[in-house]
């Protein structure tokens, strides 16, 4: 067991321990607290990693407390076995509005979340048979008789109950995050084209995550009923929504505990403030108001930060399988943008092992050729192979799966967390992962994660950067973050690496490492599609070039022929320029 | 059976145009600045009770409170950008706090008018009882009116989008905010008028609507809602959409009140949000090219 494991173990022990010896007006209070940290856990999930604002989450929190409460009172189920169910429903409608409202932008997530938390307010209000409307469904008390041969009042084991759930949640939420998923998480919330790149794929890992967060919802809506038992309308209302967005904001969003102190402020502040319930969500309303504009980070960012994710040493080399793919071929791909063909009937192919270089005036297509080989785009026309796989089609993710990995010519990382968080981020494909695992921390597992660490850390000192791991990838100089995202891309292990722009804005002396570091990964059997404009550079380092010019293909050979080539210097340097280069010759 | 479902027909258009004026400010403000105003329905509650206010308490006559209750929109509009929108748009994350921003000024505006109003409902006389039959149907002087303004605001906007200089620049910053302020426009000018637009546009809705509903200080959350199912089937940032759905769907629920109880066809309308979410995320009018 490892020390934050035993300090959450030891915490969640204390506390259940201490609610023995509480009064039931005080346990029954400190019930209300927990279980509002479970719904602030959950809407964690959503808007504090994923970037995804809730405005309904009451929709799954009610869902678990109806679920829970009509299992028991309706179909005679054991109440806590009910609560255990409670959260599957909950889950489920979490996915069926992730899946709606993801495919577009995040702001239909916050739309989602709020009709569907009024629909079904308005369904509780009016299916009378099940729900009997407005007036409640009541549940009696689901007393354990073994707790209370101990002498242990409802209230208290009711709080012991709900502690060890939230520990159990705390403690699966911290090794989510840490794990591949949780970084998967932010990188879609700061930069989901890098995440992309990499091979993370959008939509699967957001709607798998608001699952679990409306679990988790429905969970804390589920161990709340024994406490109010009355099931009413109300639990889907905009109070409960707005507390437990308002418990994570407050707390500090996208923080492991920042959940927990907001809970139980918003849980003691209406005791507190007695004589102002009636203004309550107005009051809420203006916290919530003034936190973001004064400090967005909440209560958690004034503690201090932890170190995250240190670098771990363990010399555990990761040996690349050789692979003998074949090699890249693009089979006169188009690409039109309304009326504009922005890539038209373009033609070539890289031998493994090579740099091909791409060159072309501004605007001549170079950069929609990469994204259309890397699925960022997909071509009207043509195809792209490797050997006998079909690119064509593919998601980026997908596209990374089978070995092709780009940068971006706009640097492209997320500027908050680390240069090594980044480049761990980048880790992703290297070995497939379940939830199970990551979140039993298996043997198996544990060995997976070392061994991406010292991939990244690998990565890291292949671009020069191995003394930077610490810093923000934000605060790096320009020429380091660019160099910082082709280690992101070097630790998903592609076959394919395709550089857009790599050396735009580097000093001579980065750009000569630049170089250095192209021909080393070349001889390290990787294969390099490279778009720049120092020309110098790309006669110097590429074996092979490609001309584009308005879309079209107006060369491809080596260097030599390229620069001596009419149609190109014509392209380059003009009409009349390009008579003279004649003349001369 | 049939002469009902005429009557409720032309019912619904008057209530579809109010519909349609709320989610055109809502998409207008989504087109320029990307942002969803969350507080956009209680700006619309805030010009129904402008009106009621004004006409119960001072005894105005009804129709000099519709301009007032207009401006009164437009002021909490301003009012929210200051406190709730431009501060907070600049941010790293701005476009998702923005949203609990709005989100927040919504429940401070809502509570407020609890606090202060009571939560209704406050029955407003309207122009009067005038009616005009045509066959079956009937339609009062203030059901005409919402037709006859609403219609004329529509071809109103639509002209000035087209013909106008602040038209062509807000048309040129819902395209590229960035191309346009190259070209000179002032960006945040454009972006202060649209909102201060859409809350007149709210304003107005409020108070044309409200003697045939009465005052009621949850109608911005019904409205907004409602408005959210418009702009999304028919595409964010659209204006066609925002005019044919927002009729379409004050249609649809005056004839479906016919059969069931307004909160089951209030369900079964916010419902159609999550199916045209599933079945086409961008919107029936959304433009097929980039």
């Amino acid at each position: 067991m490892n020390r934050a494991t035993l300090i959450t173990v030891v915490a969640a022990a204390a506390a259940v321990l201490a609610s023995m010896t509480l009064p039931s007006y005080y346990a029954s209070l400190a019930v209300y607290a927990v279980v509002l940290s479970m719904l602030g856990v959950s809407v964690n999930i959503s808007s504090g990693y994923l970037g995804l604002m809730s405005f309904g989450h009451a929709a799954f929190f009610g869902l678990g407390a109806y679920a829970a409460g009509l299992l028991a009172v309706r179909w005679g189920v054991n109440f806590w076995l009910a609560v255990a169910l409670a959260s599957l429903p909950a889950a489920a409608l979490g996915a069926v509005v992730g899946v709606a409202s993801l495919r577009v932008s995040g702001h239909y997530f916050a739309i989602a979340t709020l009709v569907v938390s009024e629909i079904l307010r308005l369904l509780s209000l009016n299916w009378i048979s099940l729900t009997r409307g407005p007036l409640g469904v009541v549940v009696p008390r689901p007393r354990i008789a073994y707790f209370e041969s101990f002498g242990l009042i409802f209230a208290q084991y009711h709080l012991m109950i709900c502690i060890v759930v939230l520990a159990l949640l705390i403690e699966i939420m911290r090794r989510l995050v840490a794990s591949p998923y949780g970084r998967a998480w932010m990188a879609l919330r700061d930069k989901q084209e890098l995440a992309e790149s990499v091979g993370i794929a959008p939509l699967s890992h957001k709607v798998g995550a608001i699952a679990l967060s409306g679990g988790i919802a429905g969970l804390a809506g589920a161990l709340l009923v024994p406490r109010i038992l009355v099931l009413s309308p109300d639990l889907f209302g905009t109070n409960f929504s707005a507390t437990g967005l308002l418990a994570v904001i407050v707390g500090g969003k996208g923080t492991l505990l920042g959940p927990v102190f907001g809970g139980v402020l918003f849980a003691a502040a209406p005791e507190l403030l007695r004589s102002i319930d009636a203004y309550r969500i107005a009051v809420f309303a203006l916290i919530l108001l003034l936190v973001v504009r004064i400090r967005p980070g909440g209560l958690a960012s004034l503690l201090p930060r932890g170190s995250a994710g240190e670098a771990r040493n363990a010399a555990i080399p990761p040996s690349k399988p050789v692979v003998q793919a074949a090699s890249l071929a693009i089979s006169s791909i188009s690409k039109s943008f309304g009326g504009l063909k922005a890539i038209d009937d373009v033609s070539f192919s890289v031998l493994r092992g090579r740099i091909l270089g791409l060159i072309g005036p501004n605007g001549a297509g170079k950069t929609t050729c990469l994204s259309l080989v890397s699925g960022f785009l997909t071509p009207s026309q043509g195809s792209i192979d490797i050997g006998p796989r079909k690119l064509t089609g593919l998601s980026a993710p997908r596209v990374a799966e089978e070995g092709v990995v780009r940068t971006f010519q706009h640097t492209t990382l997320c500027p908050m967390l680390t240069v090594f968080e980044n480049v761990l981020i980048g880790t992703h494909l290297l070995s497939p992962e379940t939830a199970w695992s990551a979140v039993l921390q298996t043997k198996a597992y544990l060995e997976r994660e070392k061994v991406r660490a010292s991939w990244a850390q690998a990565c890291l000192e292949k671009v020069g950067l191995a003394g930077r791991h610490q810093s923000e990838a934000g605060a790096l100089p320009y020429g380091e973050q660019r160099l910082l995202s082709i280690a992101v891309a070097l630790a998903a292990r592609p076959d394919f690496l395709l550089l857009d722009e790599p050396a735009a804005g580097l000093s001579g002396t980065e750009a000569v490492s630049l170089v250095r570091l192209l021909r080393q990964l070349r001889d390290d059997g990787v294969t390099i599609i490279l778009i720049d404009h120092n020309l110098r550079m790309m006669m110097e380092i590429c074996d092979e070039l490609v001309v584009i010019h308005h879309g079209k293909m107006l060369a491809q050979g080596d260097p030599v022929s390229v620069r001596n080539d009419p149609a190109v210097i014509e392209a380059y340097l003009g009409q009349r320029r390009a008579g003279e280069a004649h003349a001369a010759a | 059976m049939f002469d009902l479902v005429l009557q409720q027909l032309a019912n619904g258009i008057s209530t579809g145009m109010i519909y349609a004026l709320i989610a055109l400010g809502l998409t207008v403000v989504f087109g320029v600045m990307h942002v969803i105003n969350f507080a956009h329905g209680e700006l619309y509650m805030v010009g129904a009770l402008c009106s009621v206010m004004l006409t119960s308490r001072l005894g105005i006559p009804y129709i000099l409170t519709v301009p007032i209750a207009a401006i009164a929109g437009a002021l909490i509009a301003i009012v929210t950008d200051r406190i709730a929108i431009s501060p907070v748009l600049p941010r790293k994350d701005g476009h998702a706090l923005v949203l609990i921003t709005t989100f927040a000024a919504s429940m401070l505006i809502n509570e407020t008018v609890v606090a202060s109003a009571g939560p209704g409902p406050i029955p407003s006389p309207g122009i009067g009882g005038w009616v005009l039959s045509l066959g079956p149907v009937a339609l009062s002087a203030q059901r005409l009116l919402v037709i006859g303004v609403g219609l004329l605001l529509v071809i109103f906007l639509q002209l000035m989008l087209m013909r106008t200089k602040f038209g062509r620049s807000l048309r040129a910053v819902a395209q590229s905010a960035w191309a346009a302020e190259v070209v000179g426009v002032d960006v945040r000018k454009i972006a202060f008028l649209t909102l201060a637009l859409s809350g007149l546009l709210a304003g107005l809705a409020g108070a044309l609507v409200v003697p045939i509903v009465t005052f009621s200080a949850a109608m911005g959350s019904h409205a907004i809602i409602n408005a959210f199912v418009i702009v999304v089937i028919g595409s964010m940032g659209s204006f066609v959409g925002a005019v044919v759905c927002g009729v379409a769907l004050g249609v649809a629920e005056s004839i479906a009140s016919i059969a069931m109880s307004s909160d089951a066809s209030s369900a079964i309308i916010y419902s159609l949000l999550l199916v045209a979410l599933l079945l086409r995320p961008q919107g029936l009018f959304a433009r097929s090219a980039r």
